[in-house]
């Protein structure tokens, strides 16, 4: 073995055992890691790579899971074969893990400082003193500010990137050499994201020792990895030197993988799909036969010219000014004089902090505070900003979910804050919402066809119950479902299934309105692009209006005509989503671009070079 | 987007929960179990009994073991004819052209047999020769009452006590539950309290209390005892997933949708929250048979001629040398009790998302 190597996986297989039989979770990965290095590992969901890292820490539920063949080798050592006890004295001390949710991996019993404590000790014999000492310095090294009186708190009183660092620090507490971290800013938000890959990114070259990078996302994997893995259903697809897996990409998933990821100067109306690239016949337990498909120059050209182009708000300095320098040649406006279908004015949504035996109101968070927009029809408006922001609060009062504690609605001229049940009746129908989690906003205990005619029957769609049945037949065939559909389950569809479903009872009650409330971010990469299409091709087909609300700014800025970026309760910037991303004004604006991994080829060969030249100095 | 994967027959969430019921065998074994009680309790009067099951009497079809299960379905004309419930013996006597269909086991739940009330059958024994025999499978009582006829009659009290005080504690907890875990605030809050004031209340105690002052206490007073003071566990389930289902995605959708509020709670909440719920059901029933048998036990059961596993029991504590009438309807009590649990908890493990999981 060569004596740079540090993990060496050859063939490896990890097979689950389920009640349909065995599942193949991993089907034969190699992959050499060299001392120093990161690869990166990149999948959708269910494609195996948490299960490749669990492998190697082999942390594998045992019940159900077992490696079924292959070699994991960690300088020179069997990690499939070595005795629990060995493994045990590994994990912590040589191989580190990060995992996705920095909230339920910290114990909120004790103290963070206590548990980075705790790692230390078990591993090494030295004193309590010393032990919170080196604490201390971890703090430092990872970024946490005040660390002599942080390492006292509990999990709960720190925010989630610095529970994150937290994990960080506990990784690195007994210096090991190898780093696994899977899928570790999935759950963070944007600018957070980027302190944490930077910070990855510096102990890594700082500290000498080795990445295993798991996550979905490969603009993420771009700012960190020297080499990347992309895994497929189990099976490794490609593998190489991430420059030319950018550059060149090999294998039809790849290609469509860096396709589909809406970019923020995409020239498409419609995204190009993983579909669009290889076509996939077979199922995983009788084998998988991946085709590629000849790229069709005209379909591309297609997906650049099907459907609208921009459309503005009416004429004013706000759209116009500079219009030149960043809106492109198709945008369009919204006639001067034509009224807003929706008309938000100085919305505040406030909850009261209560406390005490009588629940008396202590204070209030201001979730809301003070926003204003008009949409009109036929536009999208999208809502950005961070967790926490007040995005989705505004989407829940325009329904009515959240009672709004001050300012106006307006829905085609009626303020919806004041009107009585009939009209609200009426207000149903036409505004609808689609939600973030397609997993928990179906009622699992119907079938869809009843979820659909539910809708239908409280908005008075449909004759009968036949009609009403092949209304909801036709509505799946029209967001790309079949009709015999209709007596399934909820839990028998795959996520971007689901949130068809979902987008389908949308449509039940025919509105002319829909809050799209993250409604892709749960989804993986390549279904989000379809469902975005679907969404694009619905507003075309029955001249929907919509608000897009996402933490996501490129999926935002694909989406939308008009952008809102929202910051704690407030809408810093408004104003046509081109020329926000063109020429942010406002600094928060500024800094959200700036966090959006950046996978240009430039940037990315002297990110490379970078490292390389860091590494050497190293050695 | 087509879907391989799923299969071809739709499984709703309850045929799901049947299919992961059955793969747990004891569970499976102790359901047969309940079953078999339920048919021994069914067919009581036709496994033991003195009185034909069906009996051709002067040209008319009777069915005088109906009489076991309320006096007043035993036809009158055998009262007239003065047959005093010794069929056997008197019905060839009074029409010789009468024929008759018999209980499995010729034997009393409430009286002595005496000699020759069937042909050459002696008298049930008494006293240290009463054990079991070929005669009284589970032997006979200090007064010579044979001990196997009162336990499968006595298997109808267990059953009914177990379903007709949990289906009462059912519907009160249920619907307390639903609606201070929907409605939530100052409803939520009176509610909650007075569940917390049931739950401290000792039930025997409150039984014994009660029985004291009514006239003639029954054992349809002991389930409705049961029933009001059970519910309290059930209706704290019910609230709390009330409570969380109330803020999921799909009743907020329902509430986007402009779906009615009954309907909301009917077809969306409900269903969903029934599950948890079966299980400290199952639990209550098995609670309230011990309950009765313990009531019984001390006496204050069923009144006397009813058979009750609890009253033979209680006659053993003063004739320790009578072993049968500790080891059958302790065996009995212990084994529905266990079969109860076994239930509940499979239930659990079949309905519970997390232990599901782990099971796949």
């Amino acid at each position: 073995m060569d004596s740079d190597t540090l993990l060496k996986i050859d063939g490896l297989k990890t097979w689950f055992h389920g009640e349909s039989g065995e599942i193949k979770a991993v089907d034969d990965l190699s992959l050499t890691l060299k001392k120093g290095q990161t690869i990166g590992i990149v999948g959708e969901s269910g494609s195996g790579k948490s299960v490749t890292s669990l492998s190697i820490m082999r942390l594998l539920p045992p019940a159900s899971a077992r490696i079924a063949g292959g070699t994991i080798s960690y300088l020179g050592r069997d990690l499939v074969k070595l005795p629990e006890r060995e493994m045990r004295g590994l994990r912590g001390r040589e191989i580190g893990m990060i995992f996705q949710e920095p909230g339920t991996s910290l114990n909120p019993v004790f103290t963070v400082g206590e548990q980075v404590c705790e790692v230390i000790r078990l591993h090494e014999h030295v004193s309590a003193k010393v032990a919170r000492e080196r604490t201390i310095k971890l703090f430092t090294e990872v970024g946490i500010p005040d660390p002599a009186s942080r390492i006292d708190a509990y999990p709960h009183e720190m925010s989630g990137g610095q529970k994150q660092r937290v994990m960080i620090a506990m990784a690195l507490a007994c210096d090991p050499q190898l780093l696994i971290a899977d899928e570790p800013t999935t759950a963070l938000d944007v600018t957070i994201q980027k302190q944490i890959l930077e910070l990855l990114a510096s102990l890594q070259s700082r500290r000498g020792m080795s990445m295993l990078f798991i996550s979905h996302d490969l603009g993420v994997i771009s700012e960190v990895a020297d080499e990347v893995a992309v895994m497929f259903r189990g099976k490794l697809v490609e593998y190489g030197p991430i420059e030319s897996l950018f550059v060149s990409p090999q294998h039809p998933y790849t290609k469509g993988l860096l396709a589909c990821r809406p970019r923020l100067d995409t020239p498409y109306r419609h995204l190009p799909t993983v579909a669009d690239f290889m076509e996939i016949r077979g199922t995983v337990e009788t084998g998988l036969q991946l085709t590629e498909k000849r790229v069709d120059p005209v379909r591309f050209q297609e997906l650049t010219a099907v459907g609208r182009g921009r459309l503005y708000h009416p004429e004013t300095p706000l759209v116009t000014e500079d219009a030149g320098k960043w809106a492109p040649a198709d945008a369009a406006t919204v006639p001067t004089g034509q009224h807003p279908l929706l008309s938000v004015h100085d919305l505040q949504v406030h909850f009261p902090i209560k406390r005490g035996l009588f629940r008396r109101t202590v204070g209030q968070i201001r979730a809301v505070d003070g926003v204003s927009f008009d949409v009109y029809r036929g536009q999208t408006l999208g809502l950005v900003g961070e967790s926490g922001c007040g995005k989705t609060t505004t989407g829940r009062a325009i329904v009515q979910l959240v009672r709004p504690t001050g300012g106006s609605i307006q829905f085609s001229g009626n303020d919806v804050t004041r009107v009585g049940s009939t009209e609200m009746a009426v207000f149903r129908k036409r505004v609808q919402y689609i939600f973030q989690d397609p997993y928990s906003s179906l009622n699992p205990r119907l079938k869809v066809g009843s979820i659909l005619t539910d809708v239908m029957m409280a908005n008075q769609r449909g004759t009968s119950k036949n009609d009403r049945r092949d209304r909801a037949a036709a509505l799946l065939t029209e967001v790309g479902l079949e009709a015999d559909h209709l007596d399934r389950y909820p839990h028998e569809f795959s996520g971007g299934q689901r949130q068809r479903v979902s987008i389908a009872r949308a449509l039940a009650a025919e509105p002319e309105f829909i809050i799209c409330d993250e409604s892709v971010s749960a989804l993986d990469v390549s279904v989000q692009a379809q469902v975005l299409n679907l969404l694009k091709h619905l507003q075309n087909t029955r001249g929907l209006t919509y608000v897009f609300i996402s933490h996501d700014l490129s999926v935002v800025k694909f989406m939308s005509d008009m952008m809102a970026v929202m910051h704690a309760g407030k809408i810093v910037e408004f104003g046509p989503s081109d020329r926000i991303y063109a020429a942010p004004r406002h600094e928060y604006t500024r800094k959200l671009i700036a966090s959006i991994p950046d996978a240009s080829i430039e940037t990315l060969v002297s990110r490379i070079r970078e490292r390389a030249q860091c590494r050497k100095s190293h050695y | 987007m087509t879907s391989s994967t799923s299969p071809s027959v739709s499984r709703g969430f309850w045929e799901e929960t049947w299919k992961r019921f059955l793969r747990n065998k004891t569970a499976v074994v102790a359901l047969i179990f309940v079953g078999f009680l339920g048919l021994v309790a069914i067919f009581s009067p036709a496994i033991a009994g003195t009185k034909p099951i069906v009996c051709k009497y002067k040209g008319k079809l009777y069915f005088p073991a109906l009489g076991y299960f309320r006096e007043s379905w035993e036809n009158p004309i055998f009262v007239k004819d003065k047959f005093f419930k010794k069929y056997a013996r008197n019905l060839p006597r009074k029409d010789p052209e009468s024929w008759a269909i018999w209980p499995l086991s010729f034997n009393d739940p409430y009286r002595v047999v005496a000699e020759n009330e069937w042909p050459d059958r002696p008298a049930n024994p008494l006293g240290n020769e009463s054990g079991p025999s070929k005669q009284n499978w589970f032997g006979t009582d200090e007064t010579g009452i044979d001990v196997f006829a009162k336990m499968v009659h006595g298997t109808r009290i267990a059953l009914l006590v177990g379903f007709v005080s949990m289906g009462i504690a059912t519907t009160i907890g249920l619907i307390i539950g639903a609606i201070s875990g929907y409605f939530g605030g100052w409803v939520d809050m009176i509610l909650s309290r007075m569940t917390e004031v049931v739950l401290c209340v000792p039930t025997l105690v409150l039984i014994l209390a009660i029985f004291s002052l009514i006239r003639e206490p029954s054992i349809w007073h002991t389930m409705a005892i049961i029933g009001a003071t059970a519910w309290t566990g059930i209706s704290r389930l019910t609230r709390a997933e009330f409570l969380r289902i109330k803020q999921s995605d799909y009743v907020a959708a329902a509430r986007v949708s402009g779906i009615s509020t009954p309907r909301i709670i009917f077809r969306y909440i409900l269903p969903n929250a029934l599950a948890p719920v079966l299980v400290p059901i199952t639990f209550g029933i098995a609670a309230a048979i011990l309950t009765e048998s313990s009531l019984s036990f001390l006496g204050f059961g069923a009144p006397p001629p009813n058979p009750s596993w609890g009253t033979l029991l209680s006659s053993a504590q003063t004739n320790h040398q009578l072993w049968w009438l500790v080891v059958y309807p302790g065996l009995a009590v212990f084994l529905t009790v266990l079969s109860y649990n076994l239930i509940g908890e499979a239930l659990q493990q079949a309905t519970d998302p997390r232990l599901r999981e782990r099971g796949k």
